[in-house]
């Protein structure tokens, strides 16, 4: 099924192994796409009436290019990254991140999210990884938006096409941002603008996991494969592949059939709430304007 | 004949803000002029921006507006091609081009098909056109203009061609889309863009003006990519993608007689046969005529099959 993937390398490290899986049709253009989100960075903080960003930086993919792809786009200086380690957050994911924050040379800051955590949850012992991964998810989103009102900037979010899809975010905790750069950039090719921009190797070749505890890792936790999955998304909603079609060309139906499910089950998260239409005009409904119009900027 | 030099202005509007892309569009006139343009073309909505919303109304000007007059008026030695949101007299909103030459707003086309499919919602906040025409100019040849989405339906270049046409100008505000790395540019709206107005040239034997807008409207990033195509088909310029500029091409419209004198095509067109055909396809999309009726002879409901369904093929 996976004969046709290329894989991501440089011709200069050939003699390498590839650090990563990149399915043939999910390759895109990066240097394209890293012009087109440097711009979109650009363009959200300009009609914002703001300079500066600030991004949760966890030691994954995913939040280490953006980092990049928003100091790129403003300057390094501007960029203010916060690490908000739990007390049980792997002591690599730390050591990787502030890796790229030495990269990058941007501003950071680390506040250990275990006092505020553990005030809530030590008296509620019957919560379990579930709960205490969204209530750290949202303690985060909190920090970070307290953050950027002391640093000036917008929060950019970090979270990949891939784990919106299949629901794998803490609906207001990760999710929550002013504006996301990679949501359109299924994993693989997170991993493919990663290797291009010069994200560290030991980030781009390590297993993703959401770090909730000692040697969790999203596809053991989920039972797939990035590469995998991404296909199977890549075929199912972008180019329109209905069930049938999907196991021809040799998807596992019951792979499948759990992946539709917890693509639907998650659809909620994925929009603005609804507002009960009462009046003539309602937000959202019949009242639609730019986010960022003339006279929203801030002075 | 004097080469005619062609003026791109590849920019970015800011959306919502009339008074400074209006500023923006009299600067760049003042440039195009001093660097001996005669045409000067903008991209679609450049005088607002293309996510509007519910914005379109308050930004809305009517063809007699003296925002654009004024702008006319700068115009003044040029034939400018600009694009904004037009208020009828009636209040529908239009996404429309005009072409501005000695000081008056000598013609407005307004777009003729508004997508609401993937991305796009223009129906919403728009009234759709319901002209096609070519315009003389001061260049000494017709014009046709079309906006963005117009040029996907065959029938425009064609019939833009057929009025007299021998300049198909479209301005867009393409959203770039469809990121590959196996086509040239690495974009897949690019390259069928490309694709078409190769083609529309060729087919028409005319010169094909394209003008895109750059920069971001919220989620979406517009690519530039402008081009100028040669009669024959043949690109004579394309625009860096994804930049501002203003960018001037000179073309010799000398080409246009003699590749329409080699390759005759446009001549040999049957405009005729075309409104026949057309017009018995209309009946019977409209279930007023069965397939089997090509004889040409009227249409009425007293033609119509007794039978439902009728002898369909």
């Amino acid at each position: 099924m996976n004969g046709s993937s290329a894989t991501g390398r440089a011709s200069s490290v050939a003699a390498r192994a590839p650090r990563f899986e990149l399915p043939a049709e999910l390759a895109i253009d990066a240097a394209v796409a890293r012009r087109v989100i440097v711009a979109f960075i650009r363009g959200q903080l300009e009609q914002a009436g703001f300079e500066r960003a600030v991004l949760g930086l966890s030691g994954g993919i995913d939040s280490a290019l953006v980092a990049h792809l928003t100091a790129e786009a403003i300057g390094p200086a501007r960029l203010l990254a916060v690490l908000m380690p739990y007390r049980t957050s792997a002591a690599t994911s730390a050591a990787d991140a502030l890796d790229v924050v030495r990269g990058l040379d941007c501003a950071s800051e680390i506040v250990d999210i275990s006092p505020m955590v553990d005030g809530y949850l030590a008296a509620r012992p019957d919560a379990g990884p579930l709960r205490r991964g969204n209530f750290m998810a949202r303690q985060r989103m909190a920090v970070l938006y307290d953050r950027s009102a002391v640093w000036g900037g917008l929060v950019v979010g970090t979270g990949n096409k891939t784990e919106t899809l299949i629901g794998y975010t803490t609906l207001f905790g990760d999710s929550a941002c002013a504006f996301n750069p990679i949501g359109d950039l299924y994993k693989s090719q997170v991993r493919q603008l990663a290797a291009a921009m010069g994200v560290p190797d030991a980030i781009i070749g390590k297993a993703p996991s959401a770090d909730l505890w000692p040697g969790q890792t999203d596809e053991a936790e989920a039972e797939f494969s990035y590469p995998e999955l991404d296909r199977l998304l890549f075929w199912m909603i972008d180019r329109r592949r209905d069930r049938d079609e999907l196991a021809a060309m040799g998807f596992d139906p019951a792979f499948i059939e759990r992946v539709e499910r917890m693509v639907a089950v998650s659809e909620f998260k994925r929009q603005v709430p609804p507002v009960a239409k009462l009046g003539p005009r309602t937000a959202g409904v019949d009242y639609l304007y730019p986010r960022r119009r003339p006279g929203s900027a801030r002075a | 004949m004097q080469p005619l030099r062609i003026a791109l202005a590849q920019i970015a509007p800011r959306l919502g803000d009339l008074e400074a892309n209006l500023d923006r569009h009299r600067s760049i006139l003042e440039t195009a002029r001093s660097e001996g343009a005669g045409l000067v073309v903008f991209p679609e909505l450049g005088l607002t921006g293309y996510l509007l919303q519910d914005l379109a109304a308050e930004v809305a000007m009517r063809r007699d507006d003296p925002r654009l007059i004024a702008l006319a008026a700068a115009a003044d030695g040029l034939s400018a091609i600009v694009s904004f949101v037009e208020e009828s007299a009636d209040h529908r909103l239009y996404i429309a081009v005009a072409l501005l030459e000695e000081g008056e707003v000598r013609h407005v086309h307004r777009k003729l098909f508004l997508p609401t499919y993937g991305l796009f919602d223009e129906r919403r906040f728009f009234a759709a056109g319901d002209a096609i025409r070519a315009v003389p100019s001061r260049l000494g040849v017709q014009l046709g203009l079309s906006v963005c989405e117009d040029f996907w339906h065959l029938g425009v270049p064609n019939v833009l061609a057929l009025d007299g046409a021998q300049i198909l100008v479209n301005v867009s505000s393409s959203p770039g889309r469809d990121l590959a790395a196996t086509n040239a540019v690495g974009l897949g709206t690019a390259a069928s863009w490309q694709t078409i107005m190769r083609t529309y040239a060729q087919l028409t034997t005319s010169l094909v003006v394209f003008c895109n807008r750059v920069g971001v409207d919220e989620s979406i990033s517009f690519w530039g990519g402008s081009e100028v195509v040669a009669p024959s088909g043949r690109p004579i310029f394309s625009a860096p993608l994804w930049d501002e500029g203003l960018f001037t091409v000179d073309v010799d419209l000398a080409d246009l007689r003699r590749e329409r004198i080699a390759l005759p095509i446009l001549r040999d067109e049957r405009p005729e046969l075309m409104a026949r055909e057309l017009e018995r396809i209309v009946a019977m999309r409209a279930d007023l005529r069965t397939a089997d009726d090509t004889d040409g002879g009227p249409v009425s409901q007293a033609r119509r099959p007794a039978v439902a369904g009728g002898k369909r093929r």
